[in-house]
């Protein structure tokens, strides 16, 4: 947020348009989005590997166009916006990070597996309350 | 800190205050506003993500098909490149903006909507193919999150494409006023959010749905 200019064209949010910074996002996040489908497709790796590589690779691709494409920088024009969305990254971090830890634990102790999947439940019985 | 010591300061000309109002930064003010929303958008599908990881687990299922079993990664692929293509010429209707010319701004936007328009056909056809197999989201929690969240994100592309088609014709009626100036850069903020969203659902929910 900056002083007020007569001309709206003259906004700094106006004039930081950058047509080789959203080229360049578009073809990072091509590659790397394909290269993720070709993991996945092809099945080079376990199923494990296949989900790790593709989360790093949405990673790259959202700081990519974090940066380029929505401007998340330090400039006067910016700041206050990159500061609301580093404010919000705890909540993104608590909400789906806190719910799937829960859930992780809750169904391993509760929920009755089907026989495909009694391989994965190996969880050491509850501390006794005698103790 | 020595050298304005050393000057001697006239009482009667030091400023230590702006003397005259800057004026009220409009656009400023309105397009971090649309951002904040917009985080709150994001925070909707932190929640919708956190739901489809929850309802991922194979207890989920209750007998229905897992989504390795019936994604069509062509149609994903598909939507991956309209979308990007769509929010890079957005992109170039930005900068034709900040030279004011007013027609590139107009055929750029309409190129980004088309594109927008063309993402629509392939999830429809994708969720069609879908729904004529059987696989419709009251059959297994799983398919009820994995619908929710694929239409969430097409509806904000609904949303996008009407939003771009009142713009030109408020770019054709008023030029480059102020309002219609903060609207663009609102609607720019919106698409290439959806480019960001689209990774993760893309990532998250069909390249990782296929090795689930």
């Amino acid at each position: 947020m900056t002083e007020h200019t007569q001309n709206p064209l003259n906004h700094p949010e106006v004039q930081l348009a950058n047509g080789r910074a959203y080229l360049a996002s578009f073809i990072i996040s091509m590659l790397l989005m394909t290269a993720g489908l070709w993991l996945a497709v092809t099945h080079i790796t376990t199923p494990f590997g296949t989900v790790l590589v593709t989360s790093l690779l949405a990673g790259v691709v959202v700081i990519i166009q974090g940066y380029f494409i929505l401007h998340m920088d330090i400039s006067h024009a910016q700041m206050w916006h990159t500061v609301a969305m580093v404010l919000f990254l705890p909540l993104f971090v608590v909400t789906i990070g806190l719910t799937a830890w829960m859930f992780h634990g809750l169904y391993q102790r509760t929920m009755i597996m089907p026989p495909a999947a009694s391989s994965v439940i190996n969880i050491p019985p509850m501390p006794s309350m005698s103790h | 800190m020595s050298a304005s010591a050393a000057q001697k300061v006239d009482p009667a000309h030091a400023t230590l205050w702006a003397r005259r109002y800057p004026g009220h930064d409009m656009i400023g003010t309105r397009t971090f506003g649309f951002w904040l929303y917009m985080l709150t958008d994001a925070m909707v599908y932190a929640a919708l993500f956190a739901t489809l990881g929850v309802l991922s687990h194979v207890v989920n299922l209750a007998g229905g098909p897992s989504s390795s079993a019936f994604i069509n990664p062509v149609y994903a692929y598909g939507e991956t490149i309209t979308l990007f293509l769509s929010v890079l010429i957005y992109g170039y209707s930005m900068v034709a903006l900040k030279n004011g010319n007013r027609g590139g701004v107009i055929g750029s936007m309409f190129a980004a909507m088309l594109l927008g328009v063309v993402y629509l056909v392939i999830a429809g056809i994708d969720i069609g193919n879908m729904f004529a197999h059987g696989i419709v989201p009251q059959v297994s929690g799983f398919l009820s999150i994995f619908f929710t969240l694929i239409i969430y994100h097409a509806l904000h592309i609904l949303v996008g494409v009407v939003w771009m088609l009142v713009m030109m014709v408020q770019i054709a009626r008023e030029g480059f006023s102020a309002n219609v100036v903060y609207r663009l850069i609102n609607l720019r903020l919106f698409w290439h959010f959806q480019a960001v969203i689209w990774t993760f659902v893309f990532t998250f929910v069909y390249l990782q749905g296929m090795v689930a």
